[in-house]
């Protein structure tokens, strides 16, 4: 399989002042591989994320893709090599329509990786038809779900080889959660390589998986099935009991 | 109102404004002509600011800089070393972009008020700064008998003729802000306004974009210090002070933020604002600032600005009153 679509995270710590919000972390991640990135809040998640994605700085280790170190390669030059990330929060950037916001991902892939802006946006369009309707829309006005829904299709329009969700089901309707888990095994089937951070375990398999616990930035679990629930109770009380 | 709404407002102001300008010089009155003179050369230092606050979110005092590096460097190359007034006038320009570069790029990786503050004390520096700097600016006494601009036989000393002008290099800025906006640029610009992290994650070289909108909008603010220093024929350091600053602040935010016309009408009211006002004599700042109170609580994004910003009347009268009005509906 495409080996530039590699990544590896080669014992990767962040600091925040004083503070150890990532203690040294090594993971891979081959093409069409899911990593479910799990753990309590503050436990480390959004801030493993934030350092793939290089919107904060590393303190060691090193991120390599496809074999090149991107560690130092600002957030914004990661994605036109392909590292997406669909933030916390699903990224809403009011007073842009929803048209803007796929055209700002469209803009933010590679030449070469892209299609025209028309046959790209139809494509994303078709993956969330829900969309199609608000497309001059305020992204402001979009509901929960749709706005997670603009988020993932704003992040796969910059073609990604590796696409990094925090959290896409937070403060959703069960619903609304259900639909963009639809898409996700659509795009994980698709050959696309993820890292999903969540609180709770998720209804996405993959045939190639690990799971990794982060506790107070520590990884606590890190094995190639998921974790029971008696297990996953365990890891996120224990520490705190501790 | 929605997008569509606000663009056939903005666009029947724009015929108003054309209609206005064009109806002026027939009045023969001196006093109209000044004051319809002042408003586009403004208006253009609020189209600048309206780039760099009003799009791309960056909250600067900085634009009396560049006004000043316009009117200052007009000034000096046409006296002192007998430029051209057309090359004083590009030449400014051009100074003022490679100092928006220079400056840019420490300043704008501060946020939010820390760029304010950063951005208050260049706007503040620079007024110190003429009135200190007697050799080169003559200090508060300014420089006077800056030439006028004529191209070939058309003198632009004429009243009429650099009324004109004005208001072409005020069109043409508004064409460049039209065409900015709609474009790739306008729409990063607009991202990092409100999620300059979230823009990052899109590929946005969020310092890029930023210097680029100072630099754009320091060529635009210097272009009219150098207009308002070539019609007066003089340069002083009072064209720059701390009540400039402020009002072509409140220009903006009246005429409306993100706006196309916006920037011509604040610019237009409160220039005329002394002259409208003037019966009221003692009570005109009185009066002048209740109608600002007011017009920021209705329309707080300004008379042309975005409507998501404004919340609804009622959020204003106290809870009583509310209680009040929901038992009276239906």
């Amino acid at each position: 399989m495409n080996q530039a679509a590699h990544l590896r995270v080669e014992r990767i710590a962040v600091r925040y002042g004083r503070i150890d919000a990532l203690h040294p972390i090594s993971f891979d991640a081959a093409p069409g591989s899911l990593t479910l990135v799990l753990g309590p809040n503050g436990a480390g998640k959004t801030t493993l994320v934030k350092a793939l994605a290089g919107a904060v700085p590393l303190r060691a280790g090193r991120v390599l893709l496809g074999g090149g170190d991107i560690s130092w390669v600002p957030a914004h030059r990661r994605v036109r090599r392909g590292i997406a990330l669909v933030p916390e929060g699903r990224g809403r950037l009011p007073g842009l329509s929803v048209r803007d916001n796929l055209v700002l991902g469209w803009h933010a892939a590679a030449r070469d990786r892209r299609a025209s802006r028309g046959d790209d946006l139809a494509a994303a369009l078709d993956l969330f038809p829900a969309l199609k309707q608000r497309l001059d829309q305020d992204c402001s006005t979009l509901s929960g779900g749709e706005m997670q829904m603009l988020a993932i299709a704003r992040a796969l329009l910059a073609k990604p080889v590796v696409l990094l969700l925090d959290e896409p089901s937070l403060g959703l309707a069960p619903l609304a959660v259900a639909r963009v888990y639809e898409a996700l095994a659509k795009l994980v089937a698709g050959g696309l390589s993820m890292v999903l951070v969540e609180q709770k375990a998720v209804p996405l398999r993959s045939s190639q998986e690990s799971t990794i616990v982060l506790q107070n930035g520590r990884v606590v679990f890190q094995e190639s099935r998921r974790p029971t629930s008696e297990e996953l109770a365990a890891l996120y009380l224990g520490e705190r009991a501790a | 109102m929605g997008g569509t709404a606000r663009r056939r407002l903005e666009a029947a102001i724009l015929a108003v404004i054309v209609v206005g300008v064009a109806i002026v010089p027939l009045t023969h009155s001196r006093l109209l002509l000044y004051n319809f003179t002042i408003t586009p050369i403004y208006a253009m230092v609020v189209i600048s600011l309206n780039i760099v606050l009003g799009t791309a979110g960056q909250v600067s005092f900085a634009q009396t800089t560049f006004m000043a590096i316009g009117g200052y460097g007009s000034a000096l190359l046409t006296t002192r070393l007998g430029f051209n007034p057309w090359l004083a006038l590009a030449a400014s320009a051009v100074l003022a972009l490679a100092t928006a570069e220079i400056i840019g790029r420490p300043l704008l990786r501060l946020r939010g008020h820390y760029l304010a503050m950063a951005t208050f004390a260049l706007a503040l520096g620079t007024n110190s700064f003429v009135t200190a700097a007697t050799p080169l600016t003559n200090g508060s006494i300014g420089i006077s008998g800056v030439p006028a601009l004529a191209i070939g036989g058309l003198s632009f000393d004429d009243p009429v003729n650099f009324y004109a002008l004005c208001w072409i290099m005020c069109a043409l800025a508004m064409a460049v802000y039209a065409l900015l906006v709609r474009s790739h640029i306008g729409r990063a610009w607009r991202a990092l306004a409100t999620g300059q992290d979230i823009a990052a994650t899109l590929g946005i070289d969020v310092t890029h974009y930023k210097v680029l909108a100072f630099a754009i909008g320091a060529v635009i603010a210097s272009l009219a210090g150098s207009l308002y220093v070539e019609y007066t024929s003089f340069v002083g350091p009072d064209l720059y002070d701390i009540g400039i600053v402020l009002n072509i602040l409140l220009m903006l935010f009246i005429g409306g933020r993100g706006s196309h016309v916006g920037p011509v009408i604040g610019a237009a009211l409160l220039t005329l604002a002394p002259q409208l006002l003037a019966g009221l004599e003692r009570y005109q700042n009185l009066v002048f600032f209740i109608f600002l109170l007011l017009l920021i609580l209705i329309w707080p994004a300004g008379l042309f600005g975005r409507v998501r910003d404004s919340g609804p009347l009622e959020t204003m009268l106290p809870a009583w009153m509310r209680r009040r009005r929901r038992e009276a509906g239906p």
